[in-house]
């Protein structure tokens, strides 16, 4: 089970974030990356899906680009051949799509589809789960494979959520909350890897 | 499968799955259709053990998908002994490890019995209490509630609430009665004009009824069961006053102001709605108001209080289900001509009578069922598929909240178009205490949306955690058997795992490990611990021994200098040292040739800074020849995983606490003090889960082949 793909499979970044070179990112001066995330290959990340509607001056822009459709935070994990895709709705009669944020330590299983609006801190997504639009995942939620996770659900923290439609099936116990740091994930994956006990 | 009935949370099954049929529009219904298989439910789909044997071929034996076998470690709580806080004999010594078993049955822990499965668990779910030095499971702490919250909309409800408006969310929080979705409030019409939208009264005028909820993953919408809403906020409100259908019910407030206005002119309750006739359905709440007020007025009256016919709604403040006058007048009730009976009741025989009209809360049971005959015969012919879709499901029906406003008992729905939305349940935040010495174990912060803990004790920062894994050296271990599916282990031949013992404290600890000879159960492996005692250095700070390592690997563990460059531990630190290598004769370049002979008895396979791995042998029983000899039937559930229960007791040196000792408390010692420093040492059961015993056998049957 080494992860350890060919020499020069990844790009790093300045930030420490490893980007699979067959990974594809369309849009990306749309697509924001905290660092030290792991993109794999056949990932895909549409940035080109940003919002056509300014956001509304009153809530004020939280991020330093106004157009961002999809930020990711700190040693996120994207898996193998997973899409991240910002949500799209009608707004005031216009359709138009909003940002997918998602916070650190987040991993996205194989074959996952995340259309989420937002994704909080610590969050596993299992593989092959698709999770619906606009959804909702706070932080320390674990998305057992093959959920799919209704549009606009709100999922809060420290759920277990697993079915089709996907429920909160269990809560994540006290002790489980370290099962979520993604570091020792990230020192895994990337060009030159210190060989590990497999 | 593999014990997850042992996890306590996992049960993702059951789920629904509603898909439209394209041509038609209707809904399909596939009742029995679960989930996938996830981590928690490798197996569901297997038939269940008595189905007809059919012939077996190889195929079947393993074809089955299954999720890999991951080794675990489970471990027991204490709790499950028969006196779990009793105080135990603080001399449990070497030779005493088979005392401490004593306390429980005078056998070895067995993993399989019926009981197990409520006490052992995963480290993660395992707490810690510091005053009783115990481990404490999630069914011995005592748990109290911090908060209340909605799920979906986050806030939190007052516990007052609670206790007025009940434990579901009262915002407009709703779950799909059909596929537990989420519902979404959406507009019946196309969306207003922007500018609209700040008008003041949007809301009010201009687009009354014209709002519904709509689940966007099965497409159901609150219009099937023709209910469209005023508002877009507080549609639990809306709710409770709408029939499906659409048509108004009215509250119990309301329905109160208008009594008290007929109760007014009418001078009785009683000729205040005499005018319905029988058939009228009464809903619950009407039924039960009804039934309340008509009992109320028979015991003011033959207390004789309101006899005369005056002010009935006086005589019924007057008079409370629990004074004394209505307490004698029950207990004649019941007592009939007994001795007891007084007087008064005598003189006043029958004066309680029934209810005999549906302003009095009689309620015809309507037992004529063709309406719903017809409305499945009419499913069928106009859909052409078969009724029984058309119909709620148990879990259907199970999620549906009371509706006060149903009717009652015999008109309960059992069709999915008469279902309502489920307002969502509240969840809570809870903090835990010891159950024996109610010290709170741990305390989440109040506010919803923090995750931090204020106290949190876990068992994983207090105990080592095990982790497992198969030995294989090429050229020592034979090959897997060509037939056997991965993940299994050969039967009847030696087989080795690492178990790998990570120290979280700050002092080393001195670990001794038993097993019994066999495991036990019907299929009885031989196990054998080839270290049974060693130590595991101290959780030094991460920060400490990254100096050490700069300073050129001075003396980083205390009997070794030699460091092994090509290998590095699970934790990536070079302080590993392998002993194979340290034996005399294979010193330098023999190491490699050192590593190929394979574990020693006695000896530790491998150590690190907080880590130790040690090494043990297996020789699995056959579940094929055992069965052939004793006929014993099909293997029984978790019964083909390999499970070894292993009883750890680990010592250490604490500082001991100033003020207080605690002298006998369970694992906890307070003798041997010098220095400053306490023995200490924790005693539990553990069960390993090393791998599947044999390819599972599809249908459930020992099957005879090799």
């Amino acid at each position: 089970m080494s992860r350890r793909p060919p020499r020069g499979e990844y790009i790093e970044t300045d930030t420490g974030n490893k980007v699979a070179r067959k990974a594809t990112l369309v849009g990306t001066q749309n697509i924001m990356l905290g660092g030290k995330t792991v993109i794999q290959p056949d990932v895909m990340i549409r940035g080109d899906l940003a919002r056509t509607i300014p956001p509304a001056q009153s809530a004020g822009s939280s991020g330093p680009a106004n157009n961002t459709a999809v930020a990711i935070g700190r040693y996120c994990f994207l898996s193998k051949g997973c899409v991240l895709r910002p949500p799209g709705r009608m707004y005031k009669g216009v359709f138009t799509f909003m940002p997918l944020r998602l916070g650190d330590h987040v991993f996205v299983g194989p074959g996952t589809v995340v259309q989420a609006a937002q994704i909080g801190n610590h969050v596993h997504i299992g593989g092959k789960v698709v999770i619906g639009e606009f959804a909702i995942i706070k932080d320390y939620v674990k998305v057992l494979d093959g959920s799919v996770v209704p549009p606009n659900m709100v999922i809060p923290s420290f759920s277990i959520v697993a079915g089709q439609p996907a429920r909160i099936i269990g809560e994540i116990p006290e002790g489980g909350i370290e099962a979520f740091e993604l570091r020792d994930l990230y020192k895994t994956v990337g060009n030159n890897v210190q060989p590990t006990a497999s | 499968m593999f014990g997850n009935n042992r996890l306590p949370a996992f049960h993702p099954g059951l789920t629904q799955s509603r898909i439209r049929d394209t041509t038609t529009g209707n809904r399909l219904w596939f009742p029995g259709v679960r989930s996938p298989p996830s981590e928690s439910s490798p197996s569901d789909s297997d038939p269940p053990n008595d189905q007809l044997p059919l012939p077996i071929t190889p195929e079947d034996l393993y074809d089955t998908p299954m999720a890999p076998f991951n080794p675990y470690t489970y471990i027991r709580c204490p709790c499950s002994e028969l006196n779990p806080y009793a105080k135990r004999t603080p001399d449990v010594t070497a030779q005493g490890l088979s005392r401490a078993a004593q306390d429980d049955d005078d056998h070895t822990f067995d993993p399989r019995a019926a009981r197990s499965n409520y006490s052992l668990y995963p480290l993660e779910y395992l707490s810690f209490c510091e005053d009783c030095h115990q481990i404490r499971c999630p069914r011995c702490v005592a748990e109290e509630i911090v908060c209340y919250y909605c799920p979906n909309c986050l806030f939190e409800v007052p516990s007052s609430n609670i206790r007025s408006e009940g434990n579901r969310c009262t915002r407009s929080c709703f779950q799909c009665p059909i596929c537990i979705g989420p519902l979404a409030v959406n507009h019946v019409e196309t969306p207003p004009d922007p500018n609209q939208l700040l008008s003041p009264d949007h809301a009010a005028s201009s687009h009354s009824g014209s709002y519904l909820l709509s689940c966007s993953y099965c497409n159901w919408s609150s219009t099937e069961i023709g209910i469209k809403f005023d508002k877009p906020n507080s549609i639990h409100m809306q709710l409770a006053k709408l029939r499906n259908g659409g048509e108004t019910r009215l509250t119990a407030k309301e329905r109160k102001e208008r009594r008290k206005e007929q109760g007014g002119g009418g001078g009785g309750s009683n000729n205040g709605q005499g005018e319905e006739d029988l058939d009228t359905l009464l809903d619950m709440e009407t039924q039960f108001a009804n039934l309340k007020s008509f009992y109320q007025n028979q015991l003011s009256d033959a207390n004789g209080t309101g006899k005369a016919g005056g002010d009935a709604s006086a005589a019924l403040g007057n008079l409370g289900f629990d004074a004394p006058a209505s307490l004698s007048r029950i207990m004649s009730l019941y007592t009939g001509s007994s001795s007891l009976h007084d007087k008064k009741s005598k003189s006043r025989p029958g004066t309680m009578r029934e209810a005999l009209a549906p302003s009095e809360g009689l309620q015809l049971a309507s037992l004529d069922e063709t309406s719903a005959i017809t409305a499945l015969q009419d499913f069928e012919s106009t859909t052409g598929l078969d009724a029984y879709s058309s119909t709620a499901s148990t879990t259907q029906l199970q999620s549906q909240t009371p509706y006060l406003g149903a009717s009652p008992l015999h008109g309960l729905t059992r069709f999915t178009s008469s279902l309502r939305p489920i307002p969502y349940l509240l969840r809570t935040k809870r903090s835990k205490r010891c159950p024996q010495c109610r010290h709170i174990i741990s305390k989440p912060e109040s506010k919803v949306t923090t995750t931090r803990f204020r106290i949190r004790l876990i068992a994983g920062n207090y105990i080592p955690t095990i982790t497992i894994k198969q030995l294989i050296i090429p050229g020592l271990t034979p090959p897997p058997m060509p037939n056997l599916p991965p993940d299994t282990i050969a039967p009847l031949q030696p087989a080795q795992f690492v178990l790998t013992f990570k120290n979280p404290i700050f002092e080393s600890v001195r670990v001794t490990l038993a097993t019994p000879a066999t495991t036990p159960g019907r299929f009885p492996s031989k196990v054998t611990i080839l270290c049974p005692q060693f130590e595991i250095d101290s959780n030094t700070d991460v920060w400490e021994e990254a100096l050490k390592d700069n300073n050129t690997s001075s003396a980083s563990t205390s009997t070794s200098q030699q460091n092994l460059s090509s290998s590095t531990g699970p934790e990536g630190g070079p302080g590993r040292k392998r002993a194979g290598t340290l034996r005399p004769g294979t010193a330098g370049g023999a190491s490699l040739a050192g590593e190929e002979l394979g574990p020693e008895v006695g000896k530790v396979w491998e150590k690190g800074r907080n880590w130790t791995s040690i090494v043990i042998e297996v020789i699995p029983a056959s579940l094929v020849q055992t069965a052939k000899r004793d006929g014993k039937g099909p293997i029984k559930e978790d019964e083909d995983v390999l499970e070894i229960p292993m009883f750890v007791r680990i010592e250490w040196e604490a500082e001991a606490p100033e003020d207080e000792i605690m002298p006998g408390l369970s694992g906890a010692k307070g003798g041997n003090k010098d220095g400053g420093k306490e023995k200490r040492e924790l005693a539990y059961w553990c069960v390993l889960g090393l791998g599947g015993l044999r390819g599972r056998c599809k249908r459930g049957f020992v099957c005879g082949r090799s």
